[in-house]
């Protein structure tokens, strides 16, 4: 196998002081700032009135039982049950009950329900706007200038997405452009955040979005559009069917077990 | 502790800067010289491997702030309920002490002390007990004082 | 369905948890992106950079297990290499370097490699 001569392309040092440290610079800022901005635009929470609380705390309450039924001892659980189940199949906890088999309000109309939304916009905006206006700028700036050489082969495949703006065909794919080093950056600096911000920060997307999926639980359950009626009766349902039992049983002979292990 | 790795962590970086520094120089001149050579013919020599010193010098600086750092990480906190209670009611607040002496921020306390004040664990009598006598002893204090 | 009625017998702390994958990960992506700087200056290429990378973040889950897991964990009666105390999972703990702190090493490495193979 004849020996390929490796390409070497003399670049000028000026390159890095010019384009690879500005890009980099704006970056770890722009994250810094993305921070911040969240955590100024948070919004506290807004204060709901009395029978709001009182429906979505009820329907926690018959969660908790769900869940935590076996620290309970066989009677407390069923009386628990009976109590709930009665009280939710009844709609007793309904924040309006006269409206009970009616269709939900839509909730684009709602205007409780929009605050949810405006939050998520924000945060969208966020980290949308920022990408958008530093991809125009590198694109505007630094636009076809080969600046670095991955020290990685590549398949021919990557040679579009790396070099975007230098048209040559017969370079190495390895040798990457400035939107390339943007890219890198994108991935590579949530470390940095890390160090620089503490680990909750709001700067690095991938964090974010990962808390976007694990939030997506919540608000659903008591979003807008969701009648809590159907709620109550499927947790009532739920409660129903739970198969008691309790960790204290036969809590005796795992002691006398342990005991003379 | 913490000062022990700050300084095993700035030491490995000073160590590691002047690796990179050398290997920069290394690199330089190396290509400096293949340039400026007689036989121009091999341009694409200039990967020469870089002396063994340098190397050598990049790998005990990564170990050292390696070690640095792994010193410097914040304590773990056992992960089941019995053995983290334990820990809570033996050391308090100390166990949970970072390397600034403060108590770090998601220390929520002892965990158990919510049972002690619930109300279905109250004992009425004795507080209306001692109420009572607080009371009664108060007064008598009072006509002493008179 | 024993090993939830396990769980339901001798609890689990989230918060724990939590803590201590936060304080592994950090670590790890802080030394990742120091492999990064290391692999760049010794000028690795390809294949030798990744292998240089699974070696030496295997190396420092086992240095971050005897600096951080092993004086409490053995002195309460666990095995060697046991990291039950502190992590759910044993190949949790020690593959989660991998995945997490590959992005900053090759950032750094190709920042390095190209800074000093100028």
């Amino acid at each position: 196998m004849a020996q390929i001569p490796v390409q070497t392309i003399h670049r000028d040092p000026q390159l890095f002081y010019w384009i690879l440290a500005p890009i980099t610079v704006v970056m770890v800022l722009t994250g810094i700032l993305r921070h911040y901005a969240t955590v100024m635009m948070a919004t506290a929470p807004k204060k709901m009135d009395q029978k709001t609380m009182r429906e979505q705390r009820s329907l926690m309450h018959g969660i908790n039982l769900r869940n935590n039924y076996h620290v309970l001892s066989k009677r407390s659980f069923n009386v628990r049950r009976d109590a709930l189940t009665a009280a939710f199949e009844s709609g007793a906890y309904l924040k309006n009950p006269d409206q009970r088999g009616q269709a939900p309000p839509n909730p684009l109309s709602d205007p409780s329900a929009m605050d949810g939304m405006m939050g998520m916009m924000k945060n969208q905006m966020a980290m949308i706007i920022p990408n958008t206006l530093i991809m125009s700028w590198i694109n505007a700036f630094f636009s076809g200038y080969v600046i670095m050489k991955l020290p990685f082969p590549l398949t021919i495949k990557f040679k579009s997405m790396l070099q975007a703006g230098v048209a040559t065909r017969d370079m190495d794919p390895r040798w990457m452009s400035s939107i390339s080093w943007y890219f890198l950056c994108i991935f590579g600096l949530q470390s940095v955040f890390n160090f620089i911000l503490g680990s909750d920060n709001a700067a690095s997307q991938m964090a974010a979005q990962m808390n976007q999926m694990g939030a997506q639980g919540t608000p659903q359950m008591f979003g807008p559009g969701v009648d809590p009626d159907k709620q109550f009766q499927a947790e009532a349902e739920n409660l129903a069917v739970i198969e008691h039992y309790s960790v204290l049983d036969d809590v005796e002979t795992r002691l006398l077990e342990g005991i003379r292990a | 502790m913490t000062w022990i790795s700050k300084t095993t962590t700035f030491f490995g970086l000073v160590l590691l800067a002047h690796a990179c520094y050398s290997a920069q120089e290394h690199s330089a001149l190396q290509s400096f010289r293949t340039t400026s050579a007689v036989n121009p013919s091999s341009p694409g020599t200039t990967a020469v491997s870089l002396p063994l010193d340098i190397s050598l010098e990049t790998l005990v600086a990564t170990a050292i702030i390696c070690f640095g750092l792994a010193l410097g990480t914040p304590p773990l906190r056992p992960i089941q309920w019995r053995v983290w209670a334990g820990k809570i009611e033996r050391e308090g607040e100390e166990g949970f002490m970072n390397a600034d002496g403060e108590v770090s921020r998601d220390y929520v306390g002892n965990p158990f002390k919510m049972l002690e004040t619930r109300p279905g664990f109250v004992d009425i009598r004795r507080q209306k007990k001692d109420f009572a006598e607080w009371v009664r002893s108060s007064g008598e204090k009072q006509e002493a004082q008179i | 369905m024993s090993t939830e009625k396990d769980y339901q017998i001798s609890p689990v702390v989230q918060e724990s948890i939590v803590h201590n994958s936060r304080t592994l990960f950090n670590f790890q992506s802080l030394t990742a992106s120091l492999f990064g700087v290391c692999a760049g200056i010794l000028g690795l290429e390809s294949y030798t950079g990744f292998l240089f990378y699974i070696i030496s973040t295997l190396l420092t889950c086992i240095l971050f297990y005897a600096l951080r897991i092993a004086p409490s964990s053995i002195a309460s009666g666990k095995a060697p290499f046991d990291t039950s105390r502190y992590f759910r999972g044993a190949f949790e703990f020690w593959t989660s370097g991998l995945s997490g702190g590959l992005a900053g090493f090759i950032l750094t490495w190709t920042l390095f490699y190209g800074l000093v193979r100028a």
